[in-house]
């Protein structure tokens, strides 16, 4: 929620980010927790990511994984979106609230758009879905870990659908509230199921220019409170 | 999914707790236990506690019966301590072992002695001015009858009619000749007593039995009644249906027959009295009286009868959430078993719970569209395509549109370029994004598998030319497929969608 403004959004350099206390002395091994209900479901995702991260808790509510990561600190919070005490959205709130540095990475069976699109909004830096495989949660974590967004296709087709319609340019005043040509174009290369690497290539842009792109859009996402976005989430009984 | 949790739960603690509160008049019909239903517990596991002696054939020995009386309510009582862990059966009214309203049935269940004890008890204390039968009232109206209960996934089934409830809980035939043996005492009895003038005097006794037996006809017939509709809300099969309405007017007519009886009493009291002349004031009086009760009643009995039926809606809701939940249970059950047997094929073993998967996902989080729209005729296309090849397909859409002749094809263009993705590729998983514009559909279907040149297409694979491109462009579409080995294919639909 109150992520430092990243810059403008044509610059393809990386934004440097502040980094969480005690992430950068970890030699490439991120902390990460891991929160889910599930503890079979813990267990294995202990299994696949840890040998390229370092799990440095993990929680089965929401009350203990505020604790856990408000004192573990970790570079990356592995948060499941359906979460006894008030879901993913309550964690997010109340770490962000003491710590608002925190990363986090929405970790789901559902895939529906009001939880995809909420936990977004309450400032997660990505979402993908439990049948991910191990290495691709390995980079996303690492994506999120060095600062940048994640995005699943799905996500990506939900973030479409809400700031679709009426790109009447002219009636949009504010930045915020509309996704640029090319943030469109680049998710619209998510959704059908490309990596970063191949967006890059397709629209001849850097890497780090399509994760600007990315991080953009998330931003938008959380700030924007634009009337479409609102009738959107309203249809969906979102707010 | 947690609402099937209490109701599966065997007569333990929770039963207890709640007390055995007065029922309301046999007519009205209880909420919850009521309509949960009869004894499944017992119905099929059945030595049923006090399981009258008069199962054996000689009626009229009870010296030689009581040991089988015996033998069955130990065994009950085993039954019951490994069903439940506790040393005594709550006191209910169970309706398969009554002979009347069940009372001694129950009591003997609930207190662990033979059955025939109390029937014989009540016969004799019959005898002494009644109070055999006003304490049977009292008890009859206190117990409450024995619920219904089978597991969750049983009785889930059964409402949605899957398995037949009513062959699974046939009511035990009627014992008659228990019945006749206790009758005849009762009424030797009876006679003896009134023959030795220790009786009470005549006119009053012949309208008091009139009496009772129409009050008890009364409600008997409104304990069976409640137990079928019971077992027609179980089942809401045809058949049991019909049984419940044949039912009903049996028991209308026995009602009335019991109501008749009670009039006849109070008619024969008033013809004794000698008072005939003042039947019609006394019926007018007691119709006023009648009346004026009703009145004074009303908002009370409304507002529990609303009360009633707001309990009945809630008990239909957690009836919905159990079969959602049993579905749910059920499916995945299947598909576990399916791949216990299969395990050794991790191809079959994907399919499997990939399309587990994609059900539970409708199930818990789909939203439920009625119209086949782009989105869902896309969405069963992926599906299909998904079961037959056994390569996951992931699909995103944005936006919908509803069906049209566009729509269809760019749907069955689309579905063959899954089914060619799927089976030429070799990728393990294919994307799938459609979009709708305002006034054009786009489709993308993309893998990473090996590609291949549209140029070289051998004549086995004219599916991509005829069945992708031909159609597009015969619908006045687009199709345009990018392959290379590296990255794999990938086909783009494009059609214009006129509304």
């Amino acid at each position: 929620m109150t992520q430092p403004p990243n810059g403008p959004v044509s610059a393809p350099s990386p934004t440097p980010r502040p980094d969480a206390p005690g992430s950068s002395s970890t030699a490439g091994r991120h902390r990460v927790v891991v929160v889910d209900d599930h503890a079979m479901f813990r267990t294995g995702v202990k299994a696949e990511i840890g040998r390229a991260v370092e799990v440095v808790g993990e929680a089965a509510d929401a009350d203990a994984a505020i604790n856990v990561v408000l004192e573990s600190r970790p570079d990356v919070v592995l948060l499941d979106v359906h979460l006894p005490g008030g879901g993913g959205i309550e964690v997010l709130r109340k770490v962000h609230e003491k710590n608002p540095e925190q990363k986090f990475l929405a970790l789901s069976v559902s895939d529906a758009a009001e939880d995809v699109i909420g936990v977004i909004r309450a400032g997660a830096r990505g979402y993908v879905t439990k049948s991910i495989a191990g290495d691709e949660l390995i980079d996303a974590i690492r994506r999120v870990a060095e600062g940048d967004a994640v995005f699943s296709p799905r996500l990506a087709g939900f973030v479409l659908d809400a700031f679709s319609g009426a790109i009447d340019i002219s009636s949009v005043d504010e930045d915020l509230d509309r996704l640029s040509q090319r943030e469109r174009e680049v998710l619209r290369l998510i959704a059908r199921g490309y990596a970063y690497k191949e967006v890059a290539k397709e629209l001849f842009i850097s890497i780090k220019t399509v994760e600007t792109h990315v991080s953009s859009v998330l931003r938008k996402l959380q700030l924007s409170n634009r009337h479409q976005l609102t009738r959107w989430a309203t249809d969906r009984r979102l707010v | 999914m947690s609402a099937t949790e209490p109701r599966s739960k065997p007569d333990s603690g929770e039963r207890i707790a709640s007390d055995p509160a007065p029922t309301p008049a046999p007519g009205t019909s209880l909420p919850a236990p009521a309509a949960a239903g009869s004894t499944p517990e017992i119905a099929r596991t059945s030595p049923a506690p006090g399981t009258p002696a008069a199962e054996t054939p000689a009626a009229g020995a009870p010296a030689s019966e009581s040991p089988i009386a015996q033998a069955a309510k130990a065994a009950a009582d085993r039954d019951a301590g490994q069903v439940t862990g506790e040393p005594r059966p709550r006191a209910t009214r169970p309706a398969e072992t009554a002979m009347l309203g069940g009372v001694c049935a129950g009591l003997a269940r609930h207190l662990g002695w033979p059955v025939l004890v109390f029937r014989v008890g009540f016969v004799v204390l019959m005898c002494i001015q009644f109070v055999g039968v006003v304490i049977y009232g009292l008890l009859w109206l206190l117990l409450p009858p024995e619920p219904i209960r089978a597991a969750p996934g049983l009785e889930s089934a059964a409402r949605s009619g899957m398995r037949d409830a009513t062959s699974a809980f046939s009511f035990r035939r009627f014992d008659w000749g228990s019945f006749f043996a206790l009758a005849a005492l009762g009424v030797g009895l009876l006679w003896m007593i009134q023959i030795s003038g220790l009786g009470m005097a005549q006119e009053i006794f012949w309208p008091l039995l009139l009496a009772c037996v129409g009050v008890a006809l009364v409600w008997r017939q409104a304990d069976i009644s409640r137990q079928r509709q019971a077992l027609a809300e179980l089942s809401a099969g045809p058949r049991s249906v019909r049984a419940a309405t044949r039912g009903r007017t049996l028991t209308v007519l026995s009602a009335i027959f019991g109501l008749v009886l009670v009039g006849a009493a109070f008619a024969l009291i008033l013809a004794q009295q000698g008072n005939f002349e003042l039947l019609p004031n006394v019926a007018a009086m007691t119709m006023l009286a009648l009346a004026a009760l009703a009145i004074v009643l009303a908002p009370w009995l409304h507002r529990s009868r609303a009360e009633l039926n707001e309990a009945r809606a809630e008990k239909v809701r957690a009836e919905t959430r159990a079969d959602m939940a049993a579905h749910l249970h059920d499916s995945v059950l299947q598909t576990l078993a399916l791949i216990q047997r299969q395990s050794d094929d991790p191809k079959v073993v994907q399919r499997l719970a990939r399309r587990q998967e994609r059900e539970l996902r409708s199930w818990l989080y789909g939203e439920q569209t009625e119209q086949v729209t782009f989105k869902a005729a896309l969405t069963a296309a992926a599906a299909d395509v998904e079961d037959d090849r056994g390569v996951p397909i992931e699909l995103v859409t944005v936006g919908d549109s509803p069906p049209s002749e566009a729509v269809q094809a760019i749907v069955a263009a689309a579905r063959e370029a899954m089914v060619n993705a799927a089976k030429h590729s070799g990728a393990d998983k294919i994307d799938v994004y459609a979009e709708v514009f305002d006034d054009e559909l786009e489709v993308f279907v993309r893998d990473r598998g090996s590609g291949f040149d549209l140029a070289d297409v051998g004549p086995d694979r004219m599916g991509v030319r005829r069945s992708i491109i031909d159609r597009m462009e015969r619908h006045g579409g687009s199709a345009e497929i990018r392959s290379d080995p590296a990255t794999g294919t990938e086909v783009r639909l494009k059609i214009t969608n006129g509304s």
